[in-house]
């Protein structure tokens, strides 16, 4: 019974340790990278053609050692305020498990304190809407520690737009016509055809 | 969707009437015994046998296809939002539009069905509802969307059709079971939808197409669905058991009508004037209307509060529309078996229980926080909601015998108004999140079960009350008060009369035993006003 018990607390415990890995909200990180990248403000990006250059480093004023842990950068594509209204599902939260800011991986990459600069063509699947860069440092089991962004903390400054693939392609609209023409036709040549039947038989 | 009961109706507006003696058929030539009317008698699932299976077969794929491109869009929602820059309020308009275009088709559809027949009214459908499919590829705005959507909803009329078809094919004694098959299996388009565009999606992706484009081709799926459907129904099907109504209205087996008799003396008089017909508008909202705005906001609903993939949130919102293969035909049979012993009263209670429980577990399912309590309560939700669309149709056919059409239309789209509503008011609102919209759709579907107690029989009662004044009125009363004296003293009524007579049944186990040794009173009997 006893054992029992201890097993039960054992499970729930590391249960609960597990969730405690999980969650990690925002306001906790401290900001130790500088990140730049190349777009403009309101610069118009075009999908599938554009490229962005992003650089990140280290911020020495920051006390040494204190990216001792650090082992991964992850860089993302996150959505400004404005693209996330009305919009839900791209809504910030403070739990970074639950946050939906950034939503589009550029690339994840082992930690150099500098030296670190990545070009990127826009993918044909990000969609239309304005955006800023920012770069998550993780720790060896994938866990967020410090993170660094283009924009400021309001995310008001540096933004730029992504103009997206329409997804039209003109073998496509050329396809539709066709076949929505013979479902049209097929309707009325069978329908002229049974009027003949018809006529014929009670002639 | 006229009377279809035969001989005795010859006026003008009983559209389709077959005078026996110019019946040139010979009834053993039928796969199914049938009826006197060549209608069927019993309903043998697995074969495809001309006229009967075939055209039930027919119907309900017919309405299925329809269904899968009316709710094509909802599983791929998180791509199309991105494609096309919508926003909320972008998605949960387009949702109702996708169910508010056959508010109208479905009325219409009843009054084509009478004149051309439902062959035709169903192909038609189809075949035109294919280029709108097809023209998703064009689509590039969210206003493009919302208009895309409504015209694919259109073809939701597809469901009078389909019920119409089984109705002049079956005979009246298993056409609540026939057409409840049907129809739940025609609404299990709406789930097998939330399984089938994910997969396409992901196979065209995969294939090489980039997100954008892979969703436009995947729709070019249902859109071929809904032309080999068409096709079929024009080339396989059939109109009425002895041939097609054109061939039929020629030979002059069939009566052809005027329109304007029709909407006149069924719409006006007899289906709007009858209070009940409004309450079940309003209460058939709140099953099929529940059913259509979840079956488009359940798949997103489930990607974003849960974090599912596109695919397995598909999986799960499948599961509430494939419920329909079992949950509407229970409901019709729950509907039967307590008329079976507590007549009309019993079918009331049962519409009334299952439909308050789907709300509740409604409810319930804004309130789960957590993944399996979700699923479980929205399974409960299926199966409250849809067995309650089937028990509401298990008492329409008594509210009216002469407008019975017209009422079976209007109730349907009462069901796609409820569905627009629910989907405006709680899930296009950025008010509030979609779970509390499930809650208070839950505590709204609750509140407007609540007038089925105020459906009232005179000749069999109500949920709280008995037959009126002991039973004075009577069935015949009931149905024969349609008619008026002009059309009375020419015998127009005697169809009526055999329904009424047939209708006793509703009675109950205990009060049929009472009434039988009564004699029906015939056409002195002063109209009960209804």
């Amino acid at each position: 019974m006893a054992n029992q018990g201890s097993l039960i607390a054992l499970i729930l415990l590391s249960c609960l340790v597990a969730i405690c890995y999980g969650t990690v909200s925002f306001s906790s990180l401290q900001r130790t990278l500088i990140v730049t990248g190349s777009p403009q403000t309101g610069q118009v990006l075009k999908g599938g053609v554009d490229k962005i250059t992003v650089t990140w480093s280290y911020n020495t004023s920051f006390p040494a050692g204190t990216d001792s842990s650090y082992k991964k950068v992850k860089i993302m594509l996150c959505y400004a305020p404005i693209s996330q209204e009305e919009r839900a599902w791209r809504k910030t939260e403070d739990h970074l498990n639950k946050d939906k800011t950034c939503q589009h991986k550029i690339l994840t990459t082992p930690y150099k304190p500098s030296n670190n600069t990545l070009t990127w063509t826009v993918e044909k699947d990000i969609p239309t809407a304005t955006y800023f860069i920012r770069a998550y440092v993780l720790d060896s089991h994938d866990k967020e520690l410090t993170y660094g962004q283009t924009t400021n903390t309001e995310k008001t400054a540096n933004l730029f737009d992504v103009l997206a693939v329409s997804g039209r392609h003109l073998s496509l609209d050329i396809a539709s016509v066709c076949f929505s023409a013979f479902s049209v036709v097929s309707l009325f040549v069978f329908f002229f055809l049974e009027k003949r039947k018809a006529k014929s038989q009670t002639k | 969707m006229a009377d279809i009961n035969g001989r005795e109706q010859q006026q003008s507006f009983e559209i389709i009437s077959i005078p026996p003696q110019t019946i040139p058929s010979d009834p053993t030539k039928f796969d199914l015994p049938v009826d006197s009317e060549h209608r069927a008698k019993t309903l043998k699932i697995f074969s495809f046998a001309q006229p009967h299976m075939r055209s039930f077969h027919l119907a309900w794929l017919s309405f299925f296809t329809c269904l899968i491109s009316t709710f094509a869009a909802a599983p791929l929602v998180p791509v199309i939002r991105d494609n096309l820059n919508l926003t909320r309020s972008d998605v949960g308009n387009a949702g109702v539009a996708s169910v508010s275009g056959s508010i109208f088709s479905r009325l219409v559809m009843g009054v084509i069905c009478d004149l051309v027949g439902p062959r035709y009214g169903c192909a038609f459908v189809n075949l035109l509802a294919a280029p709108v499919v097809f023209s998703v590829a064009f689509v590039s705005s969210a206003e493009g969307y919302i208009a895309v959507r409504f015209m694919i909803g259109v073809s939701l009329a597809t469901f009078v059709s389909c019920q119409y078809w089984t109705s002049i094919m079956f005979t009246s004694s298993i056409i609540g079971t026939v057409n409840a098959v049907a129809a739940g299996w025609g609404d299990m388009g709406g789930g097998v939808t939330q399984l089938l565009m994910p997969f396409l999606y992901h196979v065209i992706k995969v294939s090489g197409a980039t997100p954008f484009t892979a969703w436009r081709i995947a729709f070019m799926i249902p859109g071929w669905l809904h032309l080999i459907v068409g096709v079929m129904v024009l080339t396989l099907g059939q109109d009425l058991p002895d041939g097609n109504l054109g061939a039929l209205q020629k030979r002059g087996d069939v009566a052809k009508d005027k329109f304007s008799k029709v909407i006149s003396d069924l719409v006006f008089k007899y289906a709007v004037r009858n209070y009940r017909t409004w309450v079940f508008f309003l209460v058939y909202g709140f099953s099929m209307g529940v059913q259509l705005c979840i079956n488009n906001v359940i798949s997103e609903y489930f990607y974003d509060r849960f974090g599912l993939t596109l695919h397995t949130a598909g999986i799960v919102a499948a599961t509430f529309g494939m419920a329909n293969f079992a949950a509407r035909p229970l409901g019709g049979y729950a509907s039967d078996m307590a008329a079976r012993k507590f007549g009309m009263r019993g079918r009331l209670w049962v519409l009334w229980t299952v439909q308050t429980l789907g709300g509740v577990f409604c409810i319930w399912l804004g309130r789960a926080n957590s993944l399996p309590i979700a699923i479980l309560s929205m399974i409960l939700f299926s199966i409250g909601a849809q067995s309650a669309c089937g028990a509401t149709y298990g008492i329409i056919p008594f509210v009216s015998r002469r407008s019975l059409g017209i009422i079976s239309g209007l109730t349907g789209a009462g069901g796609n108004f409820g569905g627009g509503l629910t989907q405006l008011v709680f899930f296009s609102n950025t008010g509030f999140s979609a779970a509390t919209g499930l809650t208070y759709m839950g505590i709204m579907t609750v509140a407007c079960t609540i007038p089925v107690a105020f459906i009232h029989f005179p000749q069999w009662g109500s949920m709280f009350f008995p037959a009126s004044k002991n039973g004075k009125y009577s069935e015949e009363s009931y149905y024969s008060s349609e008619w008026n004296e002009h059309e009375k003293e020419k015998g127009l009524h005697h169809g009526s009369l055999k329904f009424a007579e047939n209708s006793r049944s509703e009675r109950g186990k205990r009060r049929e035993i009472a009434a039988a040794g009564t004699p029906p009173p015939g056409f002195s009997a002063t109209p009960v006003h209804v």
